[in-house]
This record gives C-alpha cells, sequence and structure tokens, in this order.
C-alpha cells in the first residue's frame, strides 16, 4: 500500500455572512499519491478551488476551515502552512499574470524564488533558472525578458517554471489553460504531464472542463455543492460512471462528432444550488431522476471508496 | 420597506456605531433647522423684535439691562444666538443642498456624455475639467461670485446673494462627479446590455440615459455626501469673507466672522455656538460619507 | 440567394499611434487586417458556425453581420438588405434591425442589472413597436419567457436573482421578443456549465426548428459546433481557411490548421 502524500480528511470550510453559516466544502476526504495528477472537476460553485486555497492555506475571512484535517507525509499543514506553502505546493492560476511582476524580469523573479527556497550562489541560481526555463520549453536567452512580452501561452509556461522552482512535491493548477486557446492548452496540459512523469511531482488539476479531465489526469474527484460524489480512475468514472450526476456531466459534454448534430444533448434538469440553500439528504436529490425518499432524508457515505449514492449501497445496485 | 431593513445594508447599518451617531446627528440638526420657527424663542430675521440692549449677553446669564436670560447668549445685535444659529442652520444646509444638486446634474450628465461620446468632446470636457481642478474651489467659488456680484444691478444684488452662492458653489464642485460618471461609463458602455440596446435602435440619447446612467449612480451618492459637507463648508467660507449672505440674515459662515470680531474682547460664545454646530455638521456628514464608501464599494469590503 | 450572404467581408483596425506622436518618433502607420476577404453564405432557417483561436476575427465578422460595426470593404447582405447601404431607407433599416439579433458571450454583462426582467424583455417589443397594447405585450413577455423555459413569476425579478444559464434564456427571450429571423451567437455557452450549457444548446435547438431562426454560431469550442452546425467555417488570423459540412470537416479536414484543432481539442472519448 503506497502512503498518501497528502491526505484531506473531513475538510469543511464554512462561510459566515452576517448571522448564517454556510457550508462551501462540506466533509471532504482526498488522498493525493505521489507522481499521480488527481482531477478536481465540478461546476462553478462546486467548490473546488476553495480545497485548493484551503490546502495552500489561502483561506480567508468571511471563510474559515471548520473541520478537519490536510496533512503533508504525516504532518498536519493546517497549523502552520506558511513554510510549506512555499516549498512543498506550489500553485498556478488561470490568469498567469497574477503570479507575475509586471516590473521585473523572468530571470530576476526566478532567481529570487530559488534563492529564497534554497542557500545558494546566484550564479547557482540563474544556471537553475536557465535550466527550469528550458524544461518548460522557453528559450533560456529570453531570461532578461518582461513577462509582458510573452503571448498567453508562453506566460503560462512562465509560471509552471516559477512553481518548479521551490522543487515542491505538490502542484495545484487550478483552472491553468481556462483562458488560453485549444492549441495552446494540449501544449501546457502535456508540459504538466511530462513534468509530473519526470519529476514525479504530483499535481491536483482544478478543472470545469471533463475533455481535460479525460487527457490528463489520472483520478478524478467530482465535487458537486462542497461535497465529494465520486472518485475513482479517471478512465472508470468518465466510462463507468457510478453516481448520477457523473453520468450526467459526462452525457451532456458535447463531443466532437458529426453524427450528434439532429441529435439533442443529454441535459441535467436545473442548477446546483447555492450555498446557503442546500438540501436535506443529497444534495443532488431534486435533479436526480433515481432519487427516493431515502435520497431526500439521509445524505450518502461514500460507498466502497468510490461513490456517494444511495444507489450504491447494496452491491450490484446500479443506474 | 421591510426589505430594507432585512437587507446587507442596513445590517452593516446597525453594526457600526459611528454611522448611527453620525447619522443621528445630521438628521437632528436638519430636523432642528427644518422645524427652527417652532423650536427658536425669536425670529431673529425680524429686524422689529430685536433689542440693541440684550446685545453681549452671556450664556444663560441675565441680561443687566432688560434681565432677559439666552440658552446661548445673544450677538452684538442682541439676537439670541441659539435661534439664529437655528435659522443660519436653514441658510447653510439650503445652499449646501442646492449647490450640490447643481453640481450633480452638472458633473452626471457632462461624465456620462464625455465617457459616452469620447472623442473630441471628451477631451474638451476633461481638460476644462482638468484646468477647474488646478485652482482651489473657494478661488472658483469666489471669481464666479465676483463676476455675478459686477453683472448684476445692485437693487437685485441683495436677494440674489443666495443664488448666486449656490451656483458659484455648485459650479466648483462638479468635477469629482464628472470623473467619476465618465469612469463608470466607459467601463460600462462596452458591457454587452449596451449592445443589445444599440441592436434594437435606441437612440444614444436613450442609451445613455436609460441605460447607463443608472449604472452609474451609486458612487454618486457618496460623492455627494462628501461633496454636501464640503458645500456648507464653502458657504461658510464665503458667508467669512464677507462674499456670501449678508449679516442682517446670517449664515453659520457669517455668524462665526461676527463672532471672531468679539473673540478678543472676551465674547467668546458668538463664535463657539455656531463653530461648534458647523464642526458637528461638516464632521457628520463625512464619517458617514466614509462609512457609506466602505459599504457600497465591493472591492473594500 | 441565400438568406445571407456575406461577400468578400474585410475589416482593417488602425492601430498606430496618435499622429502627433509618430510625427515625432517617425513610426509608421500600424493597420491591423482582423478580417480578410471572408466569403460565406447562410440558407434561411440552417446555422452556420464561425470556430477560431482568439484573434481570429470571429467577433469582428459577427459585429459586421450585426450591423454594429461597418466593412471597410466587402458586404454583408441579410435578406437583400445591406446595413451600409446608404440608400437603405429609415423604414427598412429598422425592419432589418428588428430581424437580426443578437445572444451574448457574458450571461452577466449582458443583461442591465438595474431593469426587472419583465422590462428587458419587453424593450424590443416597444422598440420596434411590434405591440402597442400593454396588456397584450405583457401577454406576449409571458410567452416569451415559457418559450425559454421561464415563468411568469420572473416578471418582477432582476437579473441578479437569476443563475447564469437563467440569465442566458432571459438573454433569447430578449433576442426572440424582436421577432427575428436570424440570430447571432456569440459563444453563447462559454461562460456556463456543461450541465447547463447542454440546456442551452437544446433550447437553441428548439427555437431553431419552430421559428425557422438562421444562426450565425460563434464559438472557439469544436464539440459544441459539431452538435449545432449545419456548415462550418474555420478561421485563422481573419482568413476562413476551410469551409465545410460538419462531416467533412471533421472525417477529412483539408487544411493543416483545421487538422490542428482536431487533434488539440480535449474529448471526452479519447481516454
Amino acid at each position: 500500500m503506497i502512503e498518501p502524500l497528502l491526505e484531506i480528511k473531513n475538510l469543511s470550510v464554512s462561510l459566515k455572512k452576517r448571522d448564517n453559516i454556510s457550508v462551501a466544502v462540506d466533509d471532504l476526504s482526498l488522498n493525493l499519491y505521489p507522481g499521480e495528477i488527481l482531477g478536481l472537476v465540478g461546476e462553478s460553485g462546486a467548490g473546488k478551488s476553495m480545497t485548493g486555497s484551503a490546502i495552500l492555506g489561502l483561506i480567508e475571512s468571511p471563510l474559515y476551515i471548520s473541520a478537519g484535517t490536510i496533512s503533508l507525509q504525516g504532518r498536519s499543514i493546517i497549523e502552520a502552512p506558511e513554510n510549506i506553502r512555499g516549498s512543498q505546493i506550489s500553485m498556478i492560476f488561470q490568469d498567469p499574470l497574477v503570479s507575475l511582476n509586471p516590473l521585473k524580469t523572468i530571470g530576476e523573479q526566478l532567481i529570487k524564488t530559488i534563492k529564497t527556497h534554497f542557500n545558494i550562489s546566484k550564479a547557482e541560481a540563474l544556471d537553475r533558472s536557465k535550466k527550469l526555463l528550458s524544461d518548460v520549453g522557453i528559450d533560456p536567452e529570453r531570461i532578461e525578458a518582461y513577462p509582458h512580452t510573452f503571448s498567453g501561452g508562453m506566460r503560462q509556461r512562465v509560471v509552471i517554471a516559477l512553481a518548479l522552482a521551490p522543487e515542491p512535491s505538490v502542484i495545484i493548477a487550478d483552472e491553468p489553460t481556462t483562458a488560453l486557446d485549444v492549441s495552446v492548452q494540449a501544449q501546457i496540459l502535456n508540459l504538466l504531464k511530462q513534468l509530473c512523469t519526470e519529476r514525479g511531482t504530483s499535481i491536483i488539476l482544478i478543472t470545469h472542463d471533463m475533455g481535460v479531465i479525460s487527457e490528463t489526469t489520472d483520478r478524478v474527484a467530482v465535487l458537486y455543492s462542497g461535497r465529494l460524489v465520486e472518485i475513482g480512475k479517471t478512465s472508470d468514472v468518465l466510462q463507468r460512471p457510478q453516481h448520477p450526476y457523473t453520468a450526467g456531466l459526462v452525457a451532456s459534454t458535447p463531443n466532437i462528432d458529426p453524427s450528434s448534430f439532429d441529435k439533442k444533448l443529454f441535459q441535467i434538469p436545473g442548477a446546483m444550488p447555492d450555498i446557503d440553500d442546500v438540501p436535506d439528504g443529497c444534495a443532488f436529490h431534486p435533479r436526480c431522476e433515481h432519487a427516493r425518499d431515502k435520497c431526500q432524508k439521509h445524505r450518502p457515505p461514500l460507498f466502497d471508496a468510490r461513490v456517494s449514492c444511495w444507489l450504491s449501497e447494496k452491491p450490484g445496485g446500479t443506474l | 420597506m421591510e426589505r430594507f431593513f432585512r437587507s446587507d445594508f442596513f445590517y452593516h447599518f446597525r453594526h457600526a456605531p459611528v454611522a448611527i451617531v453620525s447619522f443621528v446627528t445630521i438628521i437632528l440638526i436638519i430636523l432642528a433647522a427644518i422645524f427652527a420657527n417652532f423650536i427658536a424663542p425669536t425670529n431673529p430675521f425680524d429686524p422689529a423684535s430685536l433689542n440693541l440692549m440684550n446685545g453681549f449677553t452671556p450664556p444663560l446669564e441675565a441680561n443687566e439691562f432688560t434681565g432677559e436670560r439666552f440658552l446661548l447668549g445673544t450677538d452684538d445685535q442682541g439676537r439670541d444666538l441659539f435661534s439664529t444659529i437655528l435659522y443660519g442652520l436653514r441658510i447653510s444646509l439650503f445652499v449646501g443642498l442646492m449647490a450640490v444638486l447643481l453640481a450633480m446634474v452638472m458633473g452626471v450628465l457632462l461624465g456620462l456624455i464625455a465617457g459616452f461620446l469620447g472623442g473630441w468632446i471628451d477631451s474638451v470636457i476633461m481638460r476644462f475639467a482638468d484646468i477647474q481642478m488646478t485652482f482651489p474651489s473657494i478661488l472658483v467659488a469666489m471669481l464666479i461670485y465676483g463676476v455675478a456680484r459686477g453683472i448684476l444691478p445692485p437693487e437685485v444684488r441683495y436677494e440674489m446673494s443666495i443664488v448666486v452662492l449656490i451656483i458659484s458653489i455648485g459650479l466648483s464642485e462638479w468635477v469629482p462627479f464628472a470623473r467619476t460618471v465618465r469612469g463608470s461609463t466607459l467601463v460600462e458602455k462596452e458591457k454587452e446590455y449596451v449592445t443589445a440596446a444599440k441592436m434594437i435602435g435606441l437612440t444614444r440619447q436613450q442609451i445613455m440615459l436609460r441605460h447607463i446612467l443608472p449604472n452609474v449612480l451609486s458612487p454618486v451618492l457618496v460623492i455627494a455626501t462628501i461633496t454636501f459637507a464640503l458645500a456648507i463648508i464653502a458657504e461658510a467660507t464665503l458667508s467669512f469673507l464677507g462674499v456670501g449672505v449678508p449679516s442682517t440674515k446670517p449664515s453659520l459662515g457669517t455668524l462665526i466672522r461676527i463672532g471672531q470680531d468679539f473673540l478678543f474682547s472676551g465674547e467668546w460664545w458668538i463664535l463657539l455656538f455656531p463653530a461648534v454646530t458647523l464642526l458637528a455638521l461638516a464632521l457628520s456628514i463625512n464619517l458617514f460619507g466614509d462609512w457609506l464608501r466602505d459599504i457600497l464599494n465591493p472591492k473594500l469590503k | 440567394m441565400s438568406f445571407v450572404t456575406v461577400n468578400q467581408l474585410t475589416r482593417l483596425f488602425d492601430l498606430s499611434e496618435p499622429w502627433i506622436v509618430r510625427t515625432i518618433t517617425g513610426q509608421k502607420k500600424r493597420i491591423l487586417t482582423a478580417v480578410d476577404c471572408v466569403n460565406f453564405q447562410i440558407e434561411k432557417g440552417e446555422t452556420y458556425a464561425l470556430v477560431g483561436e482568439s484573434g481570429s476575427g470571429k467577433s469582428t465578422i459577427a459585429k459586421m453581420v450585426a450591423g454594429l460595426l461597418m466593412p471597410t470593404s466587402g458586404s454583408v447582405i441579410i435578406d437583400n438588405k445591406n446595413f451600409n447601404d446608404a440608400n437603405l431607407e429609415k423604414a427598412s433599416m429598422n425592419a432589418l434591425r428588428q430581424k437580426t439579433q443578437m445572444v451574448f458571450q457574458s450571461p452577466y454583462a449582458s443583461l442591465n442589472p438595474r431593469w426587472k426582467i419583465g422590462n428587458i424583455i419587453n424593450e424590443p417589443i416597444k422598440a420596434f413597436g411590434l405591440i402597442k397594447d400593454e396588456n397584450d405585450q405583457h401577454k406576449r413577455v409571458i410567452e416569451l419567457l415559457e418559450q425559454v423555459g421561464l415563468s411568469e413569476r420572473d416578471i418582477k425579478k432582476y437579473p441578479h436573482e437569476f443563475s447564469g444559464g437563467q440569465r442566458q434564456r432571459i438573454s433569447i427571450a430578449r433576442a426572440l421578443a424582436s421577432e427575428p429571423e436570424i440570430i447571432i451567437c456569440d459563444e453563447p455557452t462559454s461562460a456556463l456549465d456543461v450541465s447547463v450549457q447542454a440546456q442551452v444548446l437544446n433550447l437553441l435547438k428548439d427555437l431553431q426548428k419552430n421559428f425557422s431562426l438562421t444562426y450565425l454560431f460563434i464559438s472557439h469550442d469544436l464539440a459544441v459546433i459539431s452538435t449545432m452546425a449545419n456548415n462550418i467555417g474555420v478561421l485563422k488570423e481573419g482568413v476562413l481557411v476551410e469551409q465545410a459540412t460538419p462531416n467533412d470537416l471533421f472525417h477529412k479536414p483539408q487544411h493543416d490548421y483545421t487538422k490542428m484543432l482536431l487533434a488539440a481539442a480535449p474529448n471526452l472519448q479519447n481516454n
């Protein structure tokens, strides 16, 4: 049995607004194993970015972690996230400009990051920076260039180089390709995959795009209303979804298929509830065609470490 | 109304002591000014009711000649200071309010036009605003005031002094409104609901007034509050400098001017009470305006 | 003649610095060719999709077809009329405006946040004078809301009370209120979640069938386009590099750029 690298146990993130408390991430447990790409997929407001922020210790008032633990290699990081955040866990955001200082060359930024984490000379840091740039597919000669001289895709590569600089064991990539064109998106995703295999870095890839999940991740966790509804090997989850929501997501994703013209897409009725208005029982039951009495009253646990749905309570329970 | 009491706005208000205190102060002062003729013991604007013998009576003490007592004392002409302040507040508040309205209407319209039409119209309006901003607004007001007095015939000058005051303060305060509204208009006009309005063939005027205007007004409220305080102070300053309302119908500024003549001869109350009233009013409006800005600006929340 | 004919459509943008700056620094004028001699036709009741990456000129074409932007040269002819025809009388111009409507990308920016839904949908009806009587206008608004899957209850609500998908429905109802013949859909679902995207795409298909609407569908997403289009045009840097039916385009792509797009598009079934 492989030990998990990052272990999230019963994590809840709550939001205090006026006198009401609503739960944005609700009793979430996840493991991230060394060298894997784990996808977090869900619609907007499902709590996927919030989970990423919680791991990085970026949860700020009025949000707070109301329960649960997050540990990295067995050590809790909720109490002492500051030093772990930079050196062990890196972040890649959707907008590369968030992570880049427009007034400094990419070389200065890389060297500074390397020197804060490693006690080495400036010359060594410069060498490492050049190496990092060539690793992410940027000509090391451009080390003196400023961020605005790069295109969107190239900027995201610079951000990836910066994220790799502290040699972290975990990278959290929050919609890293959403702002990019499809052709560039494919390159960036391939780069992430390649880095994962070469360096053994684990990646948590947060996205709303089922296609990206399908082509990039080893395992996938599907979130709905801040809750984990299904988790498993990506191919299993996408090809044999157990949860009606996952099945609906897969079925409603359009595919490049000329024969689909004149056919209607599968659609899940309704929309995901607001976090201050989550129904009792299974959060998905008002939109679920299989919903039964039990679904309205009791929240299903995670059966077989795979799916949180009463239909899967007994072996052989099917959709 | 019930919706208002349940709103976020009211919730934040209830939890901000500074906002409550300043709001209550403003309301009390405004009510006192509105109902001045019921509250005030005398009418200080009626020369017939004045008795020069009552001049310089200290607060709460009996006048040595007439034996009359006054809550806040009297000024040099024997006017009851409490009544005079109440009536003076009326003038100050009225001038302030009208000046803000003038500045607001002018600034909002010019800002909207500059932002929406752009091009040379925008350049002309905003360069004019830039030039005006290089002069202190009180100087601008004095300039307009001086020109108006020069043009107007002496008979109407006296009646017109309040109108001239309003116009001169209003014209000197429109720039912040115009700048803010122009900025918001530049953002709003690129939004797709404006394109949708163009798609159904609405005229530019219709798009500006019906679609963009309602969406650029919320920062205007904050600026209006702060400008209100500025306008009241500007009126007081102009009156203090002797170019405002005449001393027969004194505003707070005029009273302060009268008061400072007697400050060093021991009649401190003539200056102190109008000054404290002005301070309380301006400070409350400013504090309330600051709070309003914090609440209405989602970025600061 | 086709319902919509786009003929040698070209649009240049002048990106130069102001004249005085150019004179001082000795720079030349910088002209960007956003759209370069684009030709296509759309038959009545069909969907023509334009696919391309950012900067391909697809939104510029949409604006020109919608009559919001003047072409530098070339023309857009809708039902034998042209927005940029100087001889067009006011009445015909109005009729053309009414026929041509648009559904936008952002569900947040496309509805005026200070207006009630009822007023938003009623505005085109009033602007074009389609229905004079106020009671009839009210009935028509309800009918439109029901056509897009909303209800009478929603008339008095404001846009912020709706989810992204519902707002997009309202946007569609507003477009329908003009009784248009062609709707330009500019990335109508790219800001929506997958499950909601399916609802909106299905709604667009239903409406097309019921009202024999013609669509110009703009998207960067080949998968979405494959479920919607009768014909697809692939745009690259303002040039239409390939034009084909979905079958031909997806099975026998001719241009290298199309092949690259197809290879790069993330697809569920590749797993």
